[in-house]
């Protein structure tokens, strides 16, 4: 048994893909070993930010001999009436290399055949590694590469060296220029000197004496303990989620913490404001409610002292920076803000911010009907919500995140009701897919109302998205409008919300886009809601722009599909489709050419169910609709049998197509079952 | 007594230990430039395939980071020292944190991080991975590895190594504003430049006329591109930082909106890519006039 260590150097890695790049090394090292048969005990994902690899403990030297059986000739030909090798089989051991103990015959289906059966011993551990290592690194996928030197290699950051240990013996190969050796390197804070390892097995410890706890696993639990440590004297506690945890971990080869503080007088900023600066520090986590944080950092613990000071400095001008715009955008208010924005431009040819903030008023009048909302405080929210891009602190880069919820806090203090601070502190939400969704019906409303007019600016910009192009991100704004919409229950049509922010434009697009990118956005919605990509097909084939309603008729469909009758239903669709394929104008059914028993009692049935199925539609009560519709199967299917639809005389038949369309036209009311794929069907 | 780490021997420091390096000792540009990058000891050497290793002070100016000498980090103007090696040696982060040492900065009491940072100059159309350096905490040096400039794939990898020389003296001094840094054994950061920042930040942010700004833009992006007609590069490239540092300007008097703004980057970053090919055109030609 050897054991074998892979660790790979580099200058500081981007944090946030560390972790899925060193998992996706240990994968490949993995598949490797099972693939080529070689048998391990144990085997460890190593990585810190400047260094990541696999630990492998008690492999075998070799892979497992493998056994191979060659096929030869049937047994009766093999050997002669003596039970001697006849010229064929001798023939066949030739040609493979056979010796005579190597020969066994097997039973098979055609009778007994000759085979050759011989043990391959397994290429060296050694070789198979050696060999398959750099392609292995080569084949590592990241977001962001580049290139450091003149072998034009591309990887996050350059590779400074390699260690490729098994056992005693260092594997021999090249990689963007740095030959694999058995030096690894120390925690630069502790030493410059290269650690020379004998054996894998000395790697953990020697470079735990460097400075490097090179197992993650270890450096997290090592972290969370400090930080809480280091919290229990605070009155409060540190707030951290897990994300922010790994970050550290991947920004940390040695964690120690130190704690700080800052000055009282900036308890008065708001909190994300004060989160913000602390989080552009790294791995500062903020002691909640208190003037106190803690920070993980990477050093000897004899930095302490200096890292705390220096600490305190960086907040100290950051804290001030932010003091200083707060203050000055309290003074300046939002209603003089409102007025700047008549300068800003928005979006070329759309005017400036305050034309935006002026259709963002008209368009919320669509919600008066909405219940609950207070229009007078959606409205003054609508006016003032862009007014604090034209703040000090938006306009810094570093709080250009807290746009909107500045624009809260100044409508607070500057004397606005909370339901309009409400609603423009948090109009932007949700910012990005997974964020969170605003809690008040004002914040949503305004936010839907925002994007909206983002959505049909881009449109009218020349902004439109196309294939992975979407200049203004307004996939993502027509996906929160539905994602509001549905969240918040809000019985609204779409396109007619569409229509409205036109109008309000005064401008025009062709017919029809703009209700295909929402039904798009619907779409993906509705399958990120479970539901399967055919049933929101045939929903979206009869939809009508109400988005509570698709997801209705998604859910009845989900849960009716299982059923045998659902399925014979679906195919019975799907042959009227087929007919129909043709068909162009619609067609009137004329009763005194209707003549066949099966042909009246469809006829019959179809008028009987109209009515009922046309209320139970306007009460969305869906299951009662699809329970309706089941009910006709029969009648359609004896139609199918008994009828000839295509018959050779023209009157007869276009009556009959009437028929099957007119019955058609009841089920897309609900939906277009022809679209359901059933089980076994190729599509 | 503990030796003082002045100012001014910080920077006879660092000059020192990079000329031991084999960096050709440059001084500074002479206009305004947001950063030493533009310095064409950088911009345009940067290029071609020729051997580069340079150091130079460069003193940056950043119009919108003036903060009346009321902060203690931020200001309007501060040192840089611009270190640049092409090709980048394969232990350059380890000479760099070699150099903080020799500047009497100890590892072991002190925590240095390298924070990814992915530095991007849209307007000379250049831009690299690397990380800004932070001192305890305190952001001292960019350290970016090139991969293009001026719009073009650079053939050979070059480091650029930029170190904040206020902020660095501030760590080794111990003092908590970079105005109580101590210049000489006498006088002080604050003695020499807070007038000079008070009165920067009220010409930047309140009475720099934004139409004379604008009409001077218009004027030296003309002169610019008159000069790169005629294939004259270094005249040409003047010109250019002088429109990127009046964009600068009419930035920090919020005299741009947003849309403007990416426009006003595409021209200045479209006369940086007219450099840069005329620079690489010369190089070659002057490549196989040697050849012959």
């Amino acid at each position: 048994m050897i054991d074998f260590l892979l660790e790979i150097g580099f200058e500081e890695f981007p944090p946030n893909f560390l972790v899925r790049a060193a998992k996706s090394l240990t994968d490949q090292i993995e598949t490797l070993l099972k693939q080529k048969k070689i048998f391990y005990r144990s085997l460890r994902t190593i990585y810190t930010p400047r260094r990541m690899g696999v630990l492998v403990l008690g492999l075998s030297r070799r892979q497992k001999p493998q056994v191979v059986e060659i096929p030869g000739p049937p047994k009766r030909f093999a050997y002669d009436a003596k039970g001697k090798a006849t010229e064929k089989l001798t023939g066949f051991m030739k040609a493979n290399n056979l010796k005579s103990n190597e020969i066994i015959s097997k039973r098979t289906k055609k009778g007994d055949y000759v085979y050759g059966r011989k043990e391959i011993t397994g290429a060296s551990t050694e070789n198979i590694l050696r060999d398959s290592v750099p392609s292995i690194i080569s084949n590592l996928e990241f977001p962001r590469t580049m290139v450091w030197n003149d072998k034009r290699v591309r990887f996050p950051r350059p590779i400074r060296w390699i260690v490729a240990l098994l056992d005693r013996k260092p594997l021999r190969f090249e990689y963007a220029g740095v030959q694999a050796n058995r030096y690894s390197w120390p925690n630069q804070h502790f030493s410059f000197k290269p650690i020379r390892l004998e054996k894998p097995r000395e790697y953990m410890n020697f470079l735990r004496h460097g400075g490097v706890i090179v197992d993650p696993n270890e450096r997290k639990k090592i972290i969370l303990t400090r930080i809480r440590q280091a919290a229990v004297k605070s009155t409060g506690k540190p707030i951290y989620t897990n994300d922010m945890i790994e970050e550290i971990n991947c920004t940390t080869e040695y964690p120690e913490v130190v704690t700080g503080n800052f000055d009282q007088r900036y308890m008065v900023l708001p909190k994300e404001v004060l989160m913000t600066v602390l989080r552009a520090h790294g791995n500062v986590i903020w002691i909640r409610d208190t003037n106190e944080y803690v920070y993980v950092f990477s050093a000897k613990k004899k930095a302490l002292q200096n890292v705390k000071i220096g600490y305190e400095r960086v907040m100290e001008s950051r804290l001030n920076d932010a003091h200083f715009f707060y203050q000055n955008d309290i003074k300046t208010g939002l209603q003089k803000m409102l007025a700047q924005t008549k300068g800003m431009t928005w979006l070329e040819g759309l005017g400036t911010l305050y034309e935006k903030a002026v259709r963002l008023q008209n368009m919320v009048e669509a919600f008066a009907s909405v219940s609950g909302v207070d229009m007078e405080e959606l409205k003054r929210a609508a006016i003032l919500c862009k007014a604090d891009l034209l703040s000090e602190m938006v306009r810094e880069k570093e709080f250009t995140s807290l746009q909107g919820i500045m624009g809260g806090h100044y409508a607070r203090s500057g004397g606005e009701r909370d339901g309009v601070a409400d609603a423009i502190g948090e109009h932007y939400l949700p910012r990005f897919v997974g964020d969170r969704l605003p809690k008040t019906l004002g914040g949503a409303l305004l936010s839907i109302a925002d994007k909206i007019d983002n959505v049909v600016g881009a449109f009218l910009s020349g902004n439109r998205p196309s294939g992975s192009n979407d200049p203004l991100a307004v996939r993502r704004s027509g996906y929160a409008v539905i994602q509001l919409v549905d969240a918040f229950d809000i019985h609204l049509d779409l396109s007619g919300m569409i229509n409205a922010m036109l109008k309000i434009y005064r401008r025009k697009i062709e017919d029809g886009v703009l209700p295909e990118f929402f039904a798009e956005r619907l779409a993906r919605y509705l399958q990120d809601k479970g539901y399967r990509y055919d049933e929101i097909k045939a929903v979206l084939a009869s939809w009508n722009g109400d988005v509570a309603d698709a997801k209705k008729r998604c859910e009845a469909l989900k849960s009716f599909r299982g059923s045998a009758e659902f399925v014979k239903l679906v195919i019975g669709q799907k042959r009227v489709r087929n007919i129909l394929k043709n068909v162009k104008a619609a067609m009137v059914v004329d009763t005194e050419l209707v003549a066949e028993t099966a042909e009246k009692a469809l006829v019959k049935m179809g008028g009987k169910i109209r009515p009922n199925l046309d209320a139970m539609i306007r009460s969305k009560d869906y299951p009662e609709v699809l329970k309706l519709l089941l009910e006709m199967r029969p009648a359609i299917d004896k139609f199918f049998d008994d009828v000839l639809v295509m018959c050779d005389d023209k009157k007869l038949r276009e009556n009959r197509l009437a028929i099957v369309s007119t019955i058609n036209d009841l089920f897309l009311k609900f939906a277009d079952f022809s679209q359901i794929v059933i089980e076994g069907e190729r599509t | 007594m503990k030796k003082l780490h002045t100012f001014e021997n910080v920077i006879i420091n660092l000059k020192q230990f990079w000329q031991k390096q084999g960096c050709l000792l440059f001084e500074p540009y002479n206009s305004e430039v947001g950063a030493g990058t533009f310095n064409p000891a950088t911009f345009l050497r940067i290029l071609d395939k020729n051997l580069w290793n340079v150091c130079y002070l460069e003193i940056s100016k950043r119009p919108r980071d003036g903060r009346y000498a009321k902060n203690p980090l931020r200001f309007q103007q501060f040192y840089q020292c611009q270190v640049i090696m092409k090709p980048a040696p394969n232990d350059i982060q380890q000479i760099y944190l070699e150099s903080l040492e020799h500047l009497g900065i100890k590892l072991r009491e002190h925590e240095i991080r390298f924070v990814e940072d992915d530095w991007e100059s849209p307007t000379l159309g250049a831009w690299g991975l690397g990380w800004e350096v932070w001192l305890d905490g305190l952001e001292v040096t960019q350290f970016t590895y090139f991969q293009q400039a001026g719009g073009v794939d650079l053939q050979i990898i070059p480091v650029e190594i930029t170190y904040g020389l206020e902020r660095i003296t501030m760590v080794l001094q111990g003092v908590q504003s970079v105005f109580d840094v101590k210049w000489n054994n006498a006088l002080t950061w604050g003695y020499v430049y807070r007038q000079n920042e008070i009165e920067y930040s009220r010409y930047n942010f309140e009475t720099a006329p934004v139409d004379t700004l604008s009409a001077l833009f218009v004027t030296y992006e003309k002169e610019a591109n008159r000069l790169f007609d005629e294939g004259l590069v270094y005249p040409g490239y003047d010109n250019t930082v002088k429109c990127s540092h009046l964009f600068n300007m009419l930035e920090a008097r919020g005299a741009i909106s947003i849309s403007e703004r990416a426009k006003y980057i595409g021209r200045v970053r479209a006369l940086a890519n007219k450099a840069a090919k005329l620079y690489l055109k010369k190089s070659d030609e002057q490549a196989n006039v040697s050849d012959d």
